[in-house]
């Protein structure tokens, strides 16, 4: 006899009907000697097939269903019962089920979910309503935060469902609406399909994923950003099931979907309201600090065994590395713990790859982000008591096959990570390196599979690099401050609110921690915070804020800085800024420039126009046009335009557009960024920054004019003997401005620069300080909080801070080098001719006859690029001809390159080898010589090498 | 302690295939720098030598006053590094101000009307041969060596037969 049998047995026998006070688990578990939980896995069954009924209230009671008590007596419990009668319909349900006697062995499934029965018990008992709701059950939204397991969620249901028979057909469709947010006949067609013809490209109908997922189910993500149009037909097709395919008009397409959508968006929020209202069932997942810290240790457990099963090794690790991983996870919840154990079981996994059995994860190797856990847990004593008194000195994880979560989420790695480390580490050795060094290649690679992942994935996308230098709790701290002062006072502040402030914040905090005197309050201080009274209450609030946040006094010195901090972020959002319209020949002249720039400085207010060579100056007008209304602020347009047929367009412009447009030709980007620059400033219009404009001829130049006024002639930059610096402004010139001088200063140390000082100073009497500096040194560019009023780039705290720092640098050393040009001249087509390559090879070739060669060499180019799908850039074109023609000279004179056998051997792996073979060939059918295996091996290098770059570029471009 | 120099290389083309793939390779140096006053000055020539970088390694290209100067900096003390020059003059320059080496590497130099062949890559003129003669003269191996794979042969001994 089953156990269930045993347990039915029992039950009729023992005649325990709702005539009596029914049976409890316990009694029942002690009855039939088996294990508690296994008597409850059997009892809900039971309950589920409706063969026996639960009573209401504890402890919870059962008993036999007999047909003469149909449903009066039952209720069962659910969350939601008073909203959609849930109760009532879901006993006549069962009754249908009744018939179906034979049921799936595998039980519950939620019941393998960890906090089923605790924090999560509520949203299990709804996601079950939700499923089981006659007769085609009610679509969900699951709402929770970042990595809180939504995905996780969604698929149990889908399993649960299958399990049950609810959904006829296995088939979880996943769809995330974020991925075509910004394209919605894109997503639309995805979503519902189209039909022949519908937009350009349509070629023959198609299906959506709604009818890839008939009879099963289809889970949204991110479903707040499913544009109006989207959710409109979304909302028709819940209510009605039936939809229409884009390029129809008719709704004549019918599905029969379950529909489960996520997302993290506060159920508050407006763009959540119309979900919330037309979705029945919301069920909101936890927060991970919101777990009980048995969860939190199961869930460990849970992603540890997952890992283990993948190496086939016990994984040990002691109660300091159990509580620095449960400590680290700070904003992306089970997500981000996921992630944080894999990369320490890698790195474990790396350094134990000698032992068979087991990996060691030990609290001393640990990352130092995940170290900095312990830290973050000690400082909660309650939730850390709570946690030591569950843990042991030390934990083993065995591989259990049946613990191992199924991977679903998308915090899933699309790689065995390990079979990559060790294949890496086979590879590295027999190369003959050593271990520490072999070890340390290996991390590097393992921070950066795992960083590019969750890159392109949810995690780490917001405060990235802030977060880094700032806690999490003053980025959040700040974020309410600033929401404060938005929406309560009205005080508008502008994007780089949150980097200045927090970093202001932690440095404070910092100084009381440390104990540190405090700052002196000047005289200068306290009669500029007099000018701005608004601000000064506006600091108090804020001060007062942040006491109530650390439950400590904050010294009123603080208030002035606060002040001032104010004063520098506030943006007066009335103003317009003159606008800027870039308009230049060439296929992407213009929008380089313009792209550089508004990256550069952080700014909004240009736009670029594109010429093509052959364009006709009408359509020109109008394309130019169309960018300057686009533009304007109200407050006139700056149009900058590589010649001087274009400087006549101004007047037909503002005739065209009603807006006032002054036209400057002989654009350059150092101009560009002058103009973006001056726009930008508290007072400027157009015809001031036209006048100053007119006069501007590159930085070297302007920026020497500032120290010795009038003298400047061409050879100046010898007779400036000035040091070049850097000013980075900050509130106080201390915390926040040292630690951007640090960041400055490694870039600079990075690109080999040795004659730039940052320097750091307060905003307190800046331009006095500014005056100062100039006298020593001759300031280049300046950053912080502020921008100061002097004619040289500024780069914001938000695009230093996001890694702009190195593209900054860049452009200050391309400025005072001494050609003002920007653009790579090489990567203009036309400039690539076979001029160029042959006057390379006459330079350095010996034999070879340039002339006659650089035809041939040119043609193989030329038959790869037509016959694959690589990308060809002039540089690597040149670069590629000097090597074929060292190959072949090489050849002729008998000194061909050596290469290692197993090099050579690895050759025909390469996924360019087909392709520069047959080059080859033709080579050898035109000149009669054949290249041998190590040259082949060589070209190919290049190949892959140029591969390689183009792809982290791509992927580096992803990540922005 | 000034910078680590794992690999003084000189070569007329500086930056290209072979070196990238092998010698970077070979020396594991994090960075690659380019000493020469003309491609400094050159930005057709920077795009390319930048293009032959291979992936992860950082290339700077720098005058050789700098070279120099940074090679002392303490601030740069932590790089371990690979230079490349033009000619022998060029790498007598460093060798002169300062910068510690027990070799120098010779790949190729290419050849004009100034200059004899003295051996399949590489050819030399008076000056050149001073200048190796200078290095010769300070115990430092002239190691003619295209990929780290060839036998190292010594360039003073081709010198020798060509009767420089």
């Amino acid at each position: 006899m089953t156990r269930r049998e045993r347990v039915i047995d029992y039950l009729t026998k023992h005649n325990i009907d709702s005539s009596t006070v029914g049976l409890t688990t316990e009694q029942l578990a002690e009855s039939l000697n088996i294990y508690r939980s296994n008597a409850s896995k059997e009892l809900n069954q039971l309950v589920r097939d409706g063969i026996i009924l639960k009573g209401t209230g504890r402890p919870v009671r059962y008993w036999i269903k007999r047909t003469t008590y149909s449903g009066l007596l039952f209720t069962e419990k659910t969350p939601h019962d008073s909203n959609i009668g849930f109760a009532a319909k879901n006993s006549i349900d069962i009754k249908n089920k009744t018939t179906q006697i034979v049921r799936r062995k595998d039980e519950n499934i939620f019941d393998n979910m960890v906090g089923s029965h605790d924090s999560l018990k509520n949203q299990v008992e709804q996601a079950k309503a939700a499923l089981l709701y006659p007769p085609h059950g009610l679509n969900t939204l699951i709402i929770g935060p970042t990595g809180s397991g939504k995905t996780y969620f969604a698929n149990t249901m889908y399993r649960f469902a299958l399990g049950e028979d609810i959904i006829a057909k296995k088939g979880f469709v996943t769809f995330n609406c974020a991925d075509y947010a910004h394209n919605p006949q894109l997503l639309m067609s995805h979503l519902f399909g189209y039909v022949k013809g519908a937009f350009t490209g349509a070629n023959e109908d198609k299906d959506g994923l709604i009818q890839e997922a008939d009879g099963g189910m289809l889970f949204l993500d991110e479903v707040h950003r499913l544009p109006p149009e989207g959710q409109e037909m979304v909302f028709y097709f819940m209510d009605h099931g039936i939809y229409s395919r884009l390029g129809e008009n008719a709704k004549t397409h019918h599905a029969n979907v379950r529909l489960i959508c996520a997302t993290t968006e506060n159920p508050e929020s407006s763009l959540l309201q119309t979900f919330v209202r037309r979705i029945p069932i919301i069920i909101q997942l936890p927060a991970f600090e919101q777990r009980t810290a048995q969860e939190k240790l199961q869930l460990l457990e849970r992603l540890l065994t997952l890992e283990a099963n993948r190496i086939h090794k016990n994984i040990r690790l002691n109660e300091d590395v159990v509580q620095a991983l449960l400590g680290s996870v700070t904003y992306g919840n089970v997500g981000q713990l996921k992630s944080n154990i894999q990369l320490v079981c890698a790195q474990g996994f790396l350094n134990s790859m000698q032992n068979k059995d087991e990996i060691n994860l030990e609290f001393g190797q640990l990352p130092p982000n995940i170290k900095d856990g312990l830290s973050h847990l000690a400082s909660n004593r309650q939730e850390l008591g709570k946690l030591t008194r569950l843990l042991e000195t030390t934990m083993v994880i065995k591989p259990d096959a049946k613990k191992g979560l199924p991977a679903v989420d998308s915090y899933e790695l699309p790689y065995n990570l390990y079979d990559i480390i060790g294949d890496k580490a086979a590879l590295l050795k027999g190369e003959g390196l050593d271990q520490s060094s072999i070890n340390n290649f290996i991390m590097t690679d393992i921070n950066l599979h795992l960083k590019s992942f969750y890159q392109r994935d949810k995690l780490g996308k917001v405060d990235n690099r802030l977060n880094e230098i700032v806690d999490q709790e003053i980025i959040d701290l700040t974020k309410k401050i600033r929401e404060i002062l938005q929406k309560e006072e009205g005080y508008q502040v502008r994007d780089n609110f949150i980097y200045a402030m927090s970093l202001h914040i932690s440095s404070f905090i910092k100084r009381v921690q440390s104990g540190k005197p405090l700052r002196k309050i000047s005289s200068d201080l306290i009669s500029m915070v007099q000018d701005f009274p608004d601000e000064w209450k506006l600091a108090v609030k804020v001060k007062n804020l942040i006491a109530e946040h650390y439950q400590f006094p904050i010294p009123e010195s603080e208030t002035y800085y606060m002040a001032i901090l104010l004063v520098s972020v506030h943006s007066d959002s009335q103003k317009g800024n003159v606008g800027i319209v870039v308009a230049a020949h060439g296929k992407s002249t213009a929008s380089s420039m313009a792209q550089v720039v508004s990256q550069l400085l952080s700014v909004d207010n240009i736009a670029s126009y594109d010429m093509p060579l052959e364009m006709n100056p009408s359509v020109a007008l109008n394309g130019i046009a169309e960018q300057v209304k686009k533009i304007d602020r109200g407050n006139g347009v700056l149009l900058l335009v590589d010649m001087g047929s274009l400087s006549t367009f101004s007047n037909k412009l503002t005739e065209k557009t009603g807006v006032n447009v002054k036209t400057i030709d002989m654009v350059t980007t150092a101009m560009v960024l002058e103009a973006a620059r001056k726009t930008t400033l508290f007072d400027s219009n157009l015809e001031i920054v036209y006048r100053e404009l007119r006069e501007f001829v590159g930085y070297s130049r302007s920026a020497k004019l500032q120290g010795n006024t009038g003298k400047a002639t061409h050879s100046e930059k010898q007779h400036d003997v000035r040091k070049k610096a850097i000013i980075a402004v900050c509130s106080t010139g201390e915390g926040t401005a040292r630690k951007i001088k640090g960041i400055l200063d490694n870039v600079l140390i990075n690109n080999l620069i040795d004659d730039i000082t940052v320097i750091p100073i307060s905003v307190v009497k800046m331009n006095e300080q500014i005056k100062n500096i100039q006298k020593d040194y001759r300031v280049v560019a300046t950053t912080g909080i502020v921008k100061p009023n002097i004619a040289v780039p500024f780069v914001s705290l938000k695009n230093l801070l996001q890694g702009g720092g190195e593209s900054f640098v860049n452009l200050i050393e391309e400025l005072n080098s001494e050609r003002v040009s920007t653009e790579t001249v090489l990567e203009q087509p036309e400039n690539l001719t076979e001029n160029v390559a042959q006057q390379y090879l006459e330079q350095y070739f010996t034999y070879l006859n340039p002339k006659k060669i650089v035809r041939v060499l040119w043609n193989y180019c030329n038959f790869i690029k037509q016959n694959s799908s690589f990308k060809m850039t002039n540089t690597f074109q040149i670069n590629l001809i000097m090597h074929l023609a060292g190959a072949i000279e090489r050849c002729l004179t008998q000194t061909p390159m050596t290469a290692e056998q197993s090099e050579i051997q690895s050759i025909k792996k390469d996924p360019f080898y087909h392709i520069v073979k047959q080059a080859n060939e033709i080579l050898q059918g035109t000149l009669n010589i054949l290249l041998p295996e190590s040259e082949l091996y060589y070209i190919l290098r290049l190949f892959d090498t140029e591969q390689i770059k183009v792809d982290t570029q791509n992927s580096n471009t992803l990540k922005k | 302690m000034a910078m680590n120099v794992r690999l003084l290389r000189i070569d007329s083309r500086l930056l290209h295939g072979q070196v990238a793939t092998n010698w970077a390779k070979i020396t594991k140096v994090e960075r690659i720098l380019v000493a020469s006053d003309g491609v400094a000055r050159d930005r057709i020539r920077k795009t390319l030598i930048v293009q032959a970088a291979p992936p992860g390694i950082k290339v700077n290209i720098v005058t050789i006053a700098k070279m120099i100067r940074i090679y002392h900096d303490l601030r740069f003390s932590t790089f371990n590094v690979m230079i490349l020059v033009e000619n022998p003059i060029d790498a007598k320059k460093l060798i002169a101000g300062g910068i510690e080496v027990r070799s120098v590497n010779i790949g190729a130099i290419s050849f004009d009307n100034s200059r004899k062949m003295i051996t399949d890559t590489i050819a030399v003129n008076q000056e050149d041969a001073a200048a190796f003669k200078w290095m010769h003269e300070r115990q430092i191996k002239l190691d003619v060596r295209k990929v780290s794979g060839d036998s190292s042969k010594d360039l003073w001994k081709y010198l020798d037969s060509k009767e420089f």
